[in-house]
């Protein structure tokens, strides 16, 4: 069965580990990626975490010229295919929440793929605001 | 699905796919420049070449480019043959000529065991290697702003006229998809250059920092059945209001 991605915003204390595990997570070279999961600080210790939702009628993979975007049926989550994407950025702008983002570093589109079913977030959030299950 | 024999492993292929997308996705290393999964294969570098033969064919075979060979029953592929190395060490030979200073050339030559190219080097050497991926890719988009044009030695990527092409719209497909680099732009918070012609970036109503180009929000929204409203605000912008619009859905359970 499809497992789930579950957010409960109201447990985040806004620690930013999430963010270094998925940066991390999507590191080439040793170098940290562009974090796919954001915290925007709401208050002492607590935070709202934002994080791709991996839409059923997704406007990313609706914008995408090529078809680089495409949903995963094993983890249920939108994923991006590296070699057919040509960097057109227009699923970054077309998301209507802001969850794909461009990596200058690395030059190329940061999307929350659930680390092929396995995502790296989860573990390491002490008050177990994100879970996968 | 259909078999045929690789170096002497039998593997499984989809009969009527390109022969270098098959050997690909069995893990069978091919060099191709001009080979990429966005845009129809051209058969314009020459390098995925592989020698082919069949049972039947009583020890005759062909050199050809997998990249426009179609999967047949009972293919016998060679990757490695000596033939198809000197075939191929031919057209990098060829390639280090006109681009003797591109690194991704000079290190295919390299892996061939080419240190100097045996033709007489172009006298005014360029990273542009004609593979076409730029202008196939423009085609693919639907645009056709720039085009391989003249002949020969003066063959070159260029938009009409060498003039600021009318149809580009500033997507930058082309510099990205170029393996080379050889396509350069300009850009800045507001505005992106490239091929000569000017465009202006869709700012973020809140912070103002700069999107996709006017051109292309327009184009792609239009041909891909987007609401050009989503372009209005940045994505980190457009996550602030998310964000506070769970605060404030959060503050009604407690």
């Amino acid at each position: 069965m499809e497992k789930i991605y579950r957010v409960e915003t109201y447990k985040c204390i806004a620690c930013g580990k999430c963010e270094l595990a998925c940066g991390f997570a999507h590191s080439k070279d040793g170098k940290a990626g562009v974090s796919r999961i954001k915290i925007k600080k709401i208050g002492i210790e607590k935070g709202m975490p934002v994080v791709c939702y991996q839409c059923v009628e997704a406007l990313c993979v609706k914008s995408c010229p090529v078809g680089a975007l495409v949903r995963n049926e094993e983890t249920g989550a939108v994923d991006l295919l590296e070699e057919k994407c040509i960097k057109c950025r227009m699923c970054v702008a077309s998301c209507p929440f802001g969850n794909i983002q461009w990596d200058e570093n690395f030059i190329e589109i940061a999307k929350c793929d659930l680390c092929k079913g396995d995502p790296q977030c989860v573990p390491f959030c002490p008050t177990k605001a994100l879970s996968y299950y | 699905m259909v078999e045929i024999i690789v170096d002497g492993k039998k593997i499984k292929a989809t009969k009527g796919n390109y022969l270098l997308k098959e050997l690909k996705k069995n893990g069978i290393k091919i060099p191709a420049l001009c080979d990429h999964s966005s845009v129809e294969p051209w058969g314009g570098c020459r390098l995925c070449l592989v020698k082919i033969t069949k049972e039947e064919w009583k020890g005759w075979g062909k050199i050809v480019a997998s990249c426009l060979y179609p999967v047949e029953e009972g293919l016998i592929v060679y990757t490695k043959d000596s033939e198809v190395e000197e075939a191929r060490k031919e057209v990098i030979d060829l390639m280090l000529a006109r681009s003797p200073q591109t690194p991704l050339i000079v290190e295919l030559a390299k892996e061939y065991g080419i240190e100097k190219t045996s033709y007489e080097e172009y006298k005014e050497p360029t990273d542009c290697i004609l593979c076409g991926l730029c202008t196939r890719i423009c085609e693919g988009l639907g645009m056709n702003a720039i085009s391989l044009m003249d002949r020969g030695i003066g063959r070159e990527v260029a938009p009409p006229f060498n003039l600021e092409p009318p149809d580009c719209i500033g997507c930058l497909s082309c510099a990205y998809i170029c393996p080379t680099n050889f396509i350069k732009f300009e850009e800045n918070d507001k505005k992106r250059k490239i091929w000569g012609k000017e465009f202006e970036k869709l700012t973020c109503k809140n912070c103002g920092k700069g999107t996709v180009t006017k051109m292309e929000a327009e184009y792609f929204s239009k041909k891909q059945g987007i609401d050009p409203s989503v372009f209005e605000l940045c994505d980190k912008c457009k996550r602030e209001v998310y964000s506070k619009k769970f605060e404030e859905l959060q503050k009604g359970r407690q």
